[in-house]
């Protein structure tokens, strides 16, 4: 990791011009791109993250950070090969129909991201049949609910039904979260996993799929 | 000395200037002007164009700041919400505070075991129990979002278990048009009639807008049955700083007005003078845990500054919060949230003040919380009566009397102690103020203990007076659906 010293730091502080001035400073000395990426960005993200956990950084520093990342990728996209970088894991996630409400779910779609996993972003009020219809499409390894009002709730295992009568409930895992959602709900419903907030839900996440 | 006859100060808190409140005022026309919201209704949608509102490109409204004033000038000053037996005991008014508990709280901490577990109906009825008996505890909300009644009808269900538990005015919660009709079908039983409920209302109803700028279809739909019906409502919405809104208290100030205005717009243009409780709540988004804070200092500073915008401009009663706190279990941190929001609220005159007695960020109710608060309102309640200053109050003569008195005269035995005492002072029911040998041999309580007993007190020996059995069978026919 001493190599990348300066892009992890500014990474790390957020610092989006040094860190995508030291990017195109390791491209330009023509560096193993994965090595960038992995030593370079996932390194310092990882230490986001591990200073997160411990209260040390704060919500808008962690994703300034994410940010930071995601600047310095778009220097890196164009000289990827196909398969160059694999995901964590595909997830697909939004607010169940009848709810409208969308902070929840948008900030564990960003740290998910932040973290490596591959998001589809379906939005608020999402229809079950919208859910099983995205879910033939991406393929993806989670699908993730959230609600926070009580009567938006039932939307939920209608939408587990929903995937299981299309033939993808043992495809997928089930993750629900929102304020009225609890975890014995979870049970009840028999999602797999239930996340009190974005923190958890990306631990939650990396449990599910077996990943670190 | 001669006749005094001095008016008490009251102590006020004032957080904005003329300028500061005009300019946030200014900033809410602004982003109302140029901004524009997302309108989901479309007869609301429909109501405002017609009003002078013009569609944009993408589908938003935007108004202009005319239409906004006139729905501040036909908005009623007052609201007065009574008891469901027809007595004034909340008008809401000038400086008037009225305290009461909040709603839909997920879990409880059971009395008994002390433990958090998820609410059920019971819980509403317990709650609504204690707050018909505390005097400090002026309305009372569910608390609760219980797990046990079906969930489509689930604010049907506990607005009628608080009809039977509690006489007080009630502040409700409804999903959409569909139920808020059965919920006023059940008031007008309980006031005698459409025409006696109008006259007299026991309720208000709590609907949110969703930050930023955002009016959803069923919020719009329980908006305008409202001001059919003249049930007094408020409509803040999650502007939230740091969430829903800017992270800076002005910014998320100026948009939870914002969104308030849009809302009194419709109302005023559905019916001109229903009545309409006017504030956004702006709490903050806590940077670590994503919560929305129910402890932090931001909440109250928000309420004081749209109290002080009441006072500079609105003068519409305003939607408030206290008494509430984000630590777990009842400790010295809850007890030290509570009391921050409690005192800060009825100095800076809030009106109705809701969400009494939740811990976890609203996300728990407590029983005991709600017990505590009605003697922190009271301790604060003294405080900001001030101090009157008069010929009594001064007591030249009787200083005269105990420092001439010689050998054995003291205050104590004066009868101008005797006379005053219960004015002059707080004097608290549950604040423990005994010498320590006292305080051991009767248990060594924490107020919490002390809170959790007194709690179950009032639970075993209260009684509600009852609705009739001709009402109560009526709100059953309508619970089992007609």
């Amino acid at each position: 990791m001493g190599e990348y010293k300066a892009l992890n730091g500014a990474v790390l502080k957020g610092d989006i011009n040094t860190a995508t001035a030291e990017m195109q400073k390791a491209i330009d000395a023509d560096k193993n791109v994965q090595d960038i990426i992995d030593n370079g960005l996932i390194a310092a993200m990882d230490e986001v993250g591990e200073r997160f956990s411990k209260g040390l950084l704060f919500v808008p520093q962690m994703l300034r950070a994410a940010k930071t990342m995601q600047e310095c990728m778009k220097l890196i996209e164009p000289l990827l090969q196909k398969g160059d970088v694999t995901p964590k894991g595909k997830v697909l996630i939004g607010t169940v129909r009848g709810d409208l409400h969308d902070i929840g779910k948008n900030l564990v779609s960003m740290m998910m991201e932040s973290a490596g996993f591959m998001i589809t972003d379906l939005g608020v009020d999402v229809p079950p049949e919208k859910f099983v219809q995205k879910a033939q499409e991406v393929e993806p390894d989670i699908v993730a609910m959230s609600a926070l009002l009580s009567t938006t709730m039932p939307a939920m295992p209608q939408t587990i039904e929903a995937l299981g009568k299309a033939g993808l409930r043992a495809k997928v895992k089930v993750m629900i979260g929102g304020a009225p959602v609890t975890e014995n709900y979870a049970h009840e419903i028999r999602a797999d996993a239930y996340a009190s907030d974005a923190g958890s839900a990306v631990s939650k996440a990396k449990k599910l799929l077996g990943i670190s | 000395m001669k006749s005094l006859n001095i008016p008490t100060f009251l102590p006020r808190l004032k957080v904005l200037n003329r300028e500061q409140a005009l300019a946030i005022h200014q900033a809410a026309l602004e982003i109302l002007e140029k901004t524009g919201f997302k309108m989901e209704h479309p007869d609301a949608h429909q109501m405002l164009v017609d009003a002078g509102g013009k569609v944009t490109n993408d589908g938003r409204l935007t108004l202009p700041a005319y239409l906004v004033e006139e729905a501040l000038k036909t908005t009623p000053k007052q609201i007065a919400l009574y008891d469901q037996k027809g007595n004034k005991t909340m008008p809401l008014v000038d400086g008037n505070p009225f305290y009461g508990t909040g709603s839909d709280a997920t879990f409880t901490l059971d009395l008994e075991t002390g433990q958090r577990r998820r609410a059920v109906l019971k819980d509403v009825a317990n709650f609504a129990r204690l707050v018909d008996n505390l005097e400090n505890i002026s309305f009372a909300m569910s608390m609760a979002n219980p797990d046990d009644v079906p969930v489509e009808d689930i604010y049907v269900y506990v607005f009628a278990e608080m009809i039977k538990n509690i006489n007080k005015p009630i502040v409700f919660i409804a999903d959409s048009g569909r139920d808020i009709a059965k919920i006023y079908e059940i008031a007008c039983l309980v006031a005698g009639g459409e025409e006696e409920f109008q006259k007299k209302p026991f309720m208000l109803n709590y609907s949110e807008a969703i930050s930023p700028l955002r009016f959803p279809q069923n919020v719009m739909e329980k908006l305008i049955f409202c001001a059919r019906k003249k049930i007094p409502i408020c409509l803040p919405s999650g502007s939230n700083a740091g969430g829903g809104a800017p992270i800076t208290i002005a910014g998320a100030m100026a948009l939870g007005i914002a969104e308030n205005l849009v809302g009194l717009a419709v109302h005023q243009l559905t019916n001109k003078g229903a009545p309409f409780l006017f504030g956004p709540n702006v709490s903050t988004l806590d940077m670590k845990s994503t919560v929305v804070s129910y402890g932090c200092p931001e909440w109250s500073l928000s309420q004081a500054a749209l109290a002080d915008m009441r006072d500079e401009m609105y003068g519409l009663p305003t939607w408030a919060y206290a008494g509430a706190s984000d630590a777990k279990v009842m400790d010295a941190q809850a007890g030290a949230e509570a009391m921050f929001s409690i005192i800060t609220a009825m100095l800076s005159r809030s009106n109705l003040i809701h969400d009494v007695g939740f811990l976890e960020y609203g996300n728990t109710s407590s029983l005991e919380m709600v017990t505590m608060a009605n003697e922190l309102v009271a301790m604060s309640r003294f405080f900001t009566e001030g101090i009157p200053v008069n010929e009594g109050t001064l007591a030249l003569d009787v200083i005269e009397r105990v420092a001439t008195g010689g050998p054995g005269s003291i205050f104590l035995t004066d009868d101008h102690t005797f006379d005053y005492f219960r004015e002059a002072q707080f004097l608290p029911q549950l604040l423990d103020r005994s010498r320590y040998d006292s305080w051991k041999e009767a248990g060594a309580m924490d107020l919490y203990t002390v809170c959790n007993t007194e709690a179950k007190r009032i639970l075993s020996e209260h009684q509600v007076e009852p609705k009739t059995d001709e009402v109560l069978n009526e709100v059953d026919r309508i619970l089992k659906g007609r």
